[in-house]
């Protein structure tokens, strides 16, 4: 994770070459038999999504919309993109498949990119892991098979870097929803675990050359000030938050278990009791008649073993609570380069 | 017959009455003409009486004959009206069938028409055509819906059968209107006497005795006009009393006029019209005032009426009746008059004029059944005394307590007499009483909540908390009936305003609680119905509800309740959210009090406060920041005065009160919130800020140093607090909360760990207890609990 950070942290103000990280993302992208090993975007796509997010969304509200591109090779090349529109309950009737057919219709009048690759979302405080966003991933991949989602950070772009990922379900997650069987057995049959739930595809942003030379300028126009926010070293608010965030999920991590060991105890001691009426049986029969017992399979059949809890939603509050440390442990590991920085310069000035 | 149909046909009966009426006399034949009021001789009435068990027996089996026809052919319609008819006419026979036990005939007939009801709908399950099975989608299976269901069909059924009813009724009552006529006719002329009595006759005892018995026979029949018998009855006083027939004679005829005034209502919901009412009263006060000049007469409902003696001067006289019941009834008039009339109007002073009459009606009976009465009939008649005593303020006495007697020169007997009259002393005498002799629990609970209540509204807390622990009613009220139970709500609600103006803010909140988180407190206390509720309940359920109300002169007001409520959880709850501003499993003390929070805080614009609760909300927001001469301002204010504060009787007191637990919870919060960024405060500098001397300002660091409240010292040469600053950040407070929550997963998942190894796991057994006892290093967290645990 920290090496896309390389990627995509610098890009935001200069573009990088295109081939170089072209070439990391490769080495990086080990996920192997995915048909996307790299996700190329447009500085475009970048500034719509942005632009979205700031004029409709706001605190816990998220915003979605559709990307479009195409694919090159083992290449994802997103050229455009546009916004699911804000409806409320007041239009029910609108129609969201009929939207994107019209808007990718009109986008092909003006000779755009017009192939659907995905969509964005963006998030709070990265708590992006659930399962809407799963469920309508795996539709999207399901009947596109490149298609990746887009998961843009406004809060953590506010304090100076870029947060744009781009993520794919692995295969292995694939299958099991496919399945639809989210019992504990079937998911340890899948061997599939919080960790392998999600694969993050490289990106890279592309820039043309003009453009290039126009961010030039302007970096070399721009103030100081315009990029301290960088080096903010307030840290409480952010901090205290995510804390709050991780501390819910670890609560329904918790309740999630509690009910998992509930069901374990039913089962076994449903299991006990068969037993006991089994053994029961047997002995009346043996003292009855000396006679060997006969199968008592019809009787365990007319209990019925208690449902067992689905293991998706735990297995998504683990990735989720994974998430969150991953952003606690990336900011902390921040701040405190920068608490260094500011010691020493404080001392310095001394 | 359902009553449904005599109102209605009141205000119809006039246009409806035609030739067709003629046509269905012989229906209303069934209904027999009712025995002359006024018969000539006696064995006229025994024969009515006599064959009277014959004649409705004969009637049922008439209609039973023809319902056995209906049957037959099958005519449901048919079968349904005369069903209807056979149930009226049991209902008429209901005295009969009382002596003589259910006619088997009458059993039988049910359980044949359920079997027959039954059958028929099997029936037409079997060939049922289209309509039928639309109409049988309706019809529910099992045994009680059937009858439902044929209820229904009865209510259908009714609307044509109403016009017809309604017409046997007006008929009935033309009857009866045609009998009564006569009477009416001869009533002006009974002035003289001998239309009453036959001229000549000498008026005796015997005589007046038989006559008041025919009238009395008429009592309680159907159509028989009751202001006529009343009108009867007193005219027969009159006779009496021309003749010198003696006291007991008159006494009894009292006792049945007054009997006839109560009845004059046919049903429960009607109340007495004001001149009745009047006659009423005056009629008990002149039964009193012949009781007391005849010492020699006994009255009670034990003695029987052949033991009655009411002419014999030798012997005492003897007289059946019981002048306690007809006070309670009076009383009972009394609410039921006060409920029903509109509490703003000028028509309500001039019934509340009346409660002195009716007191002082209750003082005399008191008087009398003290010298005559068994100890029940004195609980009882006490318990009237205190429930007509009990809510009024005790202005005399309040006023005697503030300006102490000057010097001891008053005399005994000014002593003496100042007692009679003080509320409290009476109260505290009749309670005794009842406490000791009392063998009902009815009679002494009511007291006792009477008594606190009393208490509560003359500011003695301790009296009134002390009885209310010892009663233990907290326990048990809930198997009381319901009008006991809302004179405990009420009750309750009175003492935790008194603890309120006692400036015992928890013990007034505690009080409240129930009431006020509710939200029903106007139905809890009696004060009037919920609308939202009103599809919950029928129309039965509504009456019996609006009966139970409490007249309006005996309401609590709400607003000061409620203000009385948020006032003290806002006291409590301030400082209690500061101390514990970042405390995850902090708990809401007051539900309600947090509502209003939230609702002032979703105002888009928030103008100057207007209503209670806003002042109320504004006033807790001045609190939050420590600011207590706005929150002061808040709460008390011209506004605030004239809705809340000025109804108390001793308002300045509770304002000063107010004033000071303000300040002092002020300062409070403004510690909690703003010790963290003092490294220390000097006494002085708060003394000013909360305008509290310098000993107060002392008193409260130190409790809250030793409740651990605070982390500070004080010093005491510089007259300062100085900050421990030992406080968690609220990161830090963040990271403790979330290593507990890990510990308890981790235990969580330790237990599922254990199910697939079996228990053994003793590692981590040790483990957990490892990680209770390093819980010690919240212990704010620890005091909390403790808090929690006393206190709510």
């Amino acid at each position: 994770m920290a090496s896309r950070k390389e990627g995509t942290g610098s890009t935001a103000t200069s573009s990088s070459s295109t081939a170089g990280a072209a070439g990391k993302g490769k080495g990086k992208g080990g996920s192997g038999d995915s048909a996307v090993k790299q996700v190329q975007i447009d500085g475009l796509v970048v500034l719509k999504i942005i632009k979205h997010y700031q004029e409709e969304g706001q605190g816990t509200e998220v915003v979605q919309g559709v990307l479009l591109g195409l694919v090159v090779e083992d290449r994802l090349e997103i050229t455009n993109c546009f916004p699911f529109p804000q409806h409320t309950e007041d239009d029910a009737d609108f129609d969201e498949v009929q939207y994107q057919m019209e808007m990718m219709r009109s986008l092909r009048h003006v000779n755009i990119d017009h192939l659907h690759v995905g969509w964005y979302q963006s998030t709070y405080y990265g708590s992006f892991v659930t399962r809407a966003l799963l469920d309508s991933q795996f539709s999207y991949q399901h009947a596109i098979e490149e298609s990746v989602v887009l998961i843009y950070d406004p809060i953590k772009t506010a304090q100076g870097s870029l947060s744009l990922k781009a993520y794919r379900l692995t295969p292995k997650l694939m299958e099991v929803c496919k399945e639809k069987d989210f019992s504990p057995e079937a998911l340890k049959k899948a061997n599939i675990t919080f960790e392998y739930m999600f694969e993050e595809v490289p990106i890279v942003i592309k820039n043309s050359h003009l453009i290039n030379v126009l961010m030039w300028e302007l970096e070399k126009k721009s103030a100081v000030a315009d990029k301290h926010e960088l080096l903010s070293l307030a840290s409480s608010n952010h901090l205290g938050k995510n804390l709050q965030l991780l501390m819910d999920r670890v609560d329904e991590m918790s309740q999630d278990i509690v009910k998992y060991n509930t069901y374990m105890r039913n089962t076994s001691k449903q299991q006990q009791q068969k037993h006991q009426q089994r053994r029961q049986q047997e002995n009346m029969q043996r003292q009855s008649r000396g006679e060997p017992p006969l199968p008592e399979e019809d009787l365990s059949k007319l209990f019925k073993p208690p449902q067992p809890p689905a293991r998706m939603d735990s297995l998504l509050i683990a990735g989720q609570i994974n998430t969150y440390c991953q952003n606690i442990k990336e900011f902390t590991a921040q701040n405190l380069g920068k608490l260094f920085m500011a010691q020493a310069l404080q001392e310095y000035n001394n | 017959m359902s009553r449904f149909f005599t109102t209605g046909s009141d205000s119809e009966s006039e246009s409806s009455l035609s030739g067709e009426e003629l046509v269905t006399k012989p229906v209303g034949g069934n209904y027999g003409k009712q025995p002359l009021l006024l018969s000539e001789d006696e064995e006229d009435t025994k024969r009515v009486v006599r064959s009277a068990k014959d004649k409705r027996f004969e009637e049922l089996t008439n209609l039973i004959r023809t319902i056995r026809n209906a049957m037959k052919i099958r005519d449901v319609t048919k079968c349904l009206e005369e069903f209807e008819l056979l149930g009226k006419a049991y209902g008429k026979a209901k005295s009969i069938v009382d002596k003589e036990g259910v006619p088997r005939f009458y059993i039988r007939i049910l359980a044949d028409l359920e079997d027959y009801l039954n059958e028929l709908w099997e029936d037409k399950e079997g060939k049922q055509t289209a309509l039928a099975s639309r109409f049988l989608k309706k019809a529910p299976t099992t045994d009680e819906d059937k009858k439902a269901a044929e209820k229904k069909r009865e209510d259908k059924a009714k609307k044509k059968h109403d016009r017809k009813s309604k017409r046997l009724d007006e008929e009935e009552e033309d009857n009866e209107g045609g009998e009564w006529e006569r009477v009416r006719g001869g009533v002006p002329l009974v002035k003289e006497k001998p239309k009453m009595f036959a001229k000549g006759t000498e008026i005796t005892h015997a005589v007046v005795i038989k006559k008041l018995n025919e009238i009395l026979q008429a009592r309680g029949k159907k159509g028989t006009d009751r202001a006529a018998q009343i009108e009867l009855l007193q005219l027969l006083v009159q006779i009496a009393a021309e003749n010198n027939l003696g006291e007991g004679v008159i006494v009894k005829i009292k006792f049945n006029i007054i009997a006839s005034l109560y009845d004059y209502n046919p049903n429960l919901a009607t109340y007495m019209k004001p001149e009745m009412w009047g006659k009423c009263l005056d009629c008990i006060n002149e039964l009193m005032d012949i009781l007391f000049a005849n010492p020699n007469i006994f009255v009670g409902e034990n003695i029987l009426e052949e033991s009655e003696n009411l002419h014999n001067a030798d012997q005492p006289l003897r007289v059946r009746g019981c002048i306690l019941t007809l006070v309670e009834r009076m009383d009972e008039e009394f609410t039921k008059i006060m409920q029903n009339t509109d509490p703003h109007s000028q028509e309500y002073v001039e019934h509340l004029k009346d409660e002195a009459q009716v007191c002082a009606i209750i003082e005399r009976v008191q008087r009398y059944l003290e010298e005559k009465g068994t100890t029940e009939e004195v609980c009882r008649i006490y318990l009237l005394r205190i429930l007509h005593t009990y809510y009024k303020f005790d202005y005399k006495a309040h006023q005697r307590q503030l300006t102490p007697p000057e010097g001891s020169s008053k005399s005994e007997q000014d002593q003496a007499e100042n007692e009679g009259e003080d509320s409290a002393v009476l109260m505290e005498r009749l309670c005794k009483y009842i406490y000791a002799k009392d063998r009902t629990d009815r009679i002494r609970t009511c007291a006792i909540l009477c008594h606190i209540y009393h208490h509560a509204l003359h500011s003695r807390w301790y009296q009134a908390r002390d009885l209310m622990l010892m009663s233990h009613l907290q326990d048990n009220i809930q198997h009381a009936d319901p009008p006991v139970q809302i004179l405990y709500n009420r009750t309750m609600v009175q003492l935790g305003i008194c603890a309120f103006r006692q400036g015992l803010t928890k013990d007034a909140h505690n009080a409240l609680l129930d009431i006020q988180s509710s939200g029903r407190a106007k139905e809890l206390l009696g004060q009037g119905l919920l609308l939202r509720s009103l599809q919950e309940r029928n129309q039965e359920q509504e009456k019996v509800e609006r009966r139970r109300q409490v007249p309006f002169h005996l309401h609590i007001n709400l607003e000061l309740l409620e203000c009385v409520y948020l006032v003290s959880a806002m006291l409590l709850e301030i400082p209690y959210m500061a101390a514990h501003e970042s405390d995850a499993r902090r708990r809401m003390i007051s539900k309600q009090f947090h509502h209003q929070l939230r609702v002032g805080e979703r105002q888009p614009l928030l103008g100057p406060p207007e209503s209670m609760r806003e002042h109320v909300v504004a006033a807790s927001k001045a609190m939050k920041m420590g600011d207590w001469k706005t929150c002061h301002s808040f709460i008390i204010n011209e506004k605030m005065n004239g809705k809340v504060w000025d109804l108390f009787p001793e308002a300045d007191k509770v304002r000063t009160m107010l004033v000071r637990k303000i300040q002092e919870e002020s300062l409070r919060t403004y510690l909690f919130t703003y010790s963290s960024v003092y490294d220390s405060i000097s006494m002085e500098t708060l003394s000013d800020m909360f305008e509290l001397d310098l000993p107060t300002v002392h008193s409260i660091i130190s409790k809250m140093i030793i409740n651990e409240e605070l982390m500070a010292s004080l010093d005491q040469p510089t007259q300062t607090v100085v900050m421990h600053r030992t406080e968690p950040t609220a990161q830090q407070n963040l990271a403790l909360q979330l290593a507990e929550k890990l510990g308890s997963l981790v235990e969580n998942n330790e237990r599922v760990f254990d199910h697939k190894q079996g228990t053994y796991g003793g590692y981590f057994r040790d483990q957990k207890d490892g990680y209770r006892k390093n819980e010690g290093y919240m212990r704010r967290g620890g005091y909390r609990q403790q808090q929690s645990q006393t206190a709510y």
